[in-house]
């Protein structure tokens, strides 16, 4: 048990490590891939806590999406390795307000929670992963499928925005080898 | 000492596969020359680029050799002979193989040089291509199962390989493992000829033989994956376990390092518009058919 608490506290303390680096960096590069190994810290965390299933996806899609994130960090900054020292943060006391009432509610609910009685006895990985799979098919498919489908609303949504439509660009004369 | 055997059976097929890629490559059959290689790279100087990100530069192959390692470790060789035996195995895999494409990012961002980073993010194009056709095959392999257990998987294949019963899900499954270990004729992250090997154009030395390792790691990991999940792992008569899952492993690693030499090298936005166009159509009907036949027909 103290193993186990010692390593819940190890993958803890990584992870709010590199949360901090995050914004620590000036490299885009840097800073998206803090945010990915913050996030696989969290992942150890479930796996630790033994919740297998949690915890090897939470591994899995962070990389991904930190990934994919990492790419248009550079796409879209002006400084993306962070080498000419450029401020990139903006309306800081708005966001400081911001993150600060996020922790209190955070925090709020982690505390005023009711998070019923401590589970002594777990269930085994194989059987916890057919207990999710019964979960998310029967009482929270409705929130999760209208998820879902908000997400690609939005991915789609989002792409068509920033496309530019081939009709609208001037049109250049072309030129044949003359 | 359950890890002692997998452990030497890798080394093993690591050092076959290096002897496997110089004689598909360049021609001659010698057992020695993987290990002179790896001799003469261990000697060699570790050069430095100017201003580069020292941290990515030097983690990128360690990470790639790491994932590789973690998504052998769910592979089968027997019954008894597996390093890690979860609960959540095919899912592992490709958390592990996630990896890849992180350790890719850094490698390619980290020395500061035009052609690495080129590499770098052209596999993270690449990704987007493969990432669902690695995931969703597995999906109705799985559905066959009944278990994400890699062990569960093969026996779950005693009636009838997986080859047989999904075919179309082990093609779409060869090509995107063909494009996650970007072998040809899906090497454009490192592209010799044409991007000055990539990636792995700013390392030398140690370091670019961590790489050169990580890979062969991985091409097992995946010839291992197809192994488990559609040639029926250790099943077979007569031979024992061990060999018949070697034996199916070996084979499909050296198919892998070997067709692209009759393929030629396939552009980017080619490969994203089939993957999106056909390839995830596809999948999605391989999930249908095999969920039907699940259901309609025991085998």
């Amino acid at each position: 048990m103290s193993a186990q608490l010692a390593f819940l506290a190890f993958f803890g303390a990584a992870a709010l490590w590199f949360a901090v680096v995050v914004f620590r960096t000036h490299s885009m590069v840097r800073s998206a891939l803090a945010l990915l190994f913050s996030q696989t810290a969290v992942g150890a965390m479930f796996l630790v806590m033994q919740a297998e299933f949690l915890g090897v996806l939470q591994i899995m899609m962070m990389a991904t999406e930190m990934s994919v994130m990492a790419i248009f960090m550079v796409m879209f900054m002006m400084d993306p390795g962070g080498l000419g020292a450029m401020e990139m943060t903006h309306q800081k006391k708005r966001s400081l307000w911001a993150g600060g009432l996020a922790l209190i509610a955070a925090l709020g609910v982690s505390w005023l929670g009711n998070w019923g009685p401590v589970a002594t006895q777990l269930a085994l990985p194989a059987r916890q992963t057919e207990l999710l799979g019964i979960e998310l098919l029967g009482r929270s498919m409705l929130i999760f499928e209208s998820a879902g489908l908000t997400i690609l609303t939005a991915m789609i949504a989002a792409t068509m925005v920033a496309i530019t439509p081939l009709e609208d660009e001037p049109k250049k004369e072309r030129h044949h080898g003359h | 000492m359950s890890w002692l055997i997998p452990l030497i059976a890798l080394i093993g097929a690591i050092y076959l596969l290096a002897v496997i890629e110089g004689w598909s490559l360049g021609g001659a059959f010698s057992l020695a020359r993987p290990a002179r290689a790896a001799l003469a790279m261990i000697g060699q100087e570790s050069t430095k680029t100017r201003k580069s990100d020292a941290l990515f530069y030097q983690a990128g192959p360690v990470l790639l050799l790491v994932a590789g390692v973690l998504a052998v470790a769910v592979i089968p060789l027997a019954p008894d002979i597996i390093l890690a035996d979860m609960a959540t195995g095919a899912l592992f895999l490709n958390a592990a193989l996630a990896y890849v494409l992180v350790a890719l990012i850094m490698a390619g961002w980290g020395p500061n040089g035009a052609y690495a980073m080129i590499g770098g993010w052209r596999f993270l194009g690449q990704f987007l291509g493969y990432a669902m056709l690695i995931v969703m095959p597995i999906t109705a392999v799985a559905m066959r199962a009944e278990s994400l257990m890699t062990t569960q998987i093969v026996t779950s294949q005693a009636g009838l390989w997986n080859v047989f019963y999904q075919p179309l899900g082990f093609v779409l499954f060869m090509i995107a493992a063909q494009a996650l270990i970007f072998l040809p004729p899906l090497d454009l992250p490192v592209a010799p000829g044409e991007l000055a090997g990539g990636v792995e154009a700013e390392y030398s030395g140690p370091q670019l033989l961590v790489f050169r390792l990580a890979r062969f790691v991985i091409i097992l990991a995946l010839a291992g994956a197809a192994t488990t999940f559609y040639f029926g792992g250790w099943l077979g008569p007569v031979l024992p376990d061990w060999v018949w899952s070697g034996l199916k492993t070996m084979i499909i690693a050296a198919a892998m390092l070997s067709v692209g030499r009759f393929l030629p090298r396939l552009r980017e936005e080619r490969f994203l518009a089939l993957c999106w166009k056909l390839g995830i159509p596809l999948s999605l009907i391989n999930i249908l058919v095999v969920g039907v036949l699940v259901l309609v027909v025991p085998v």
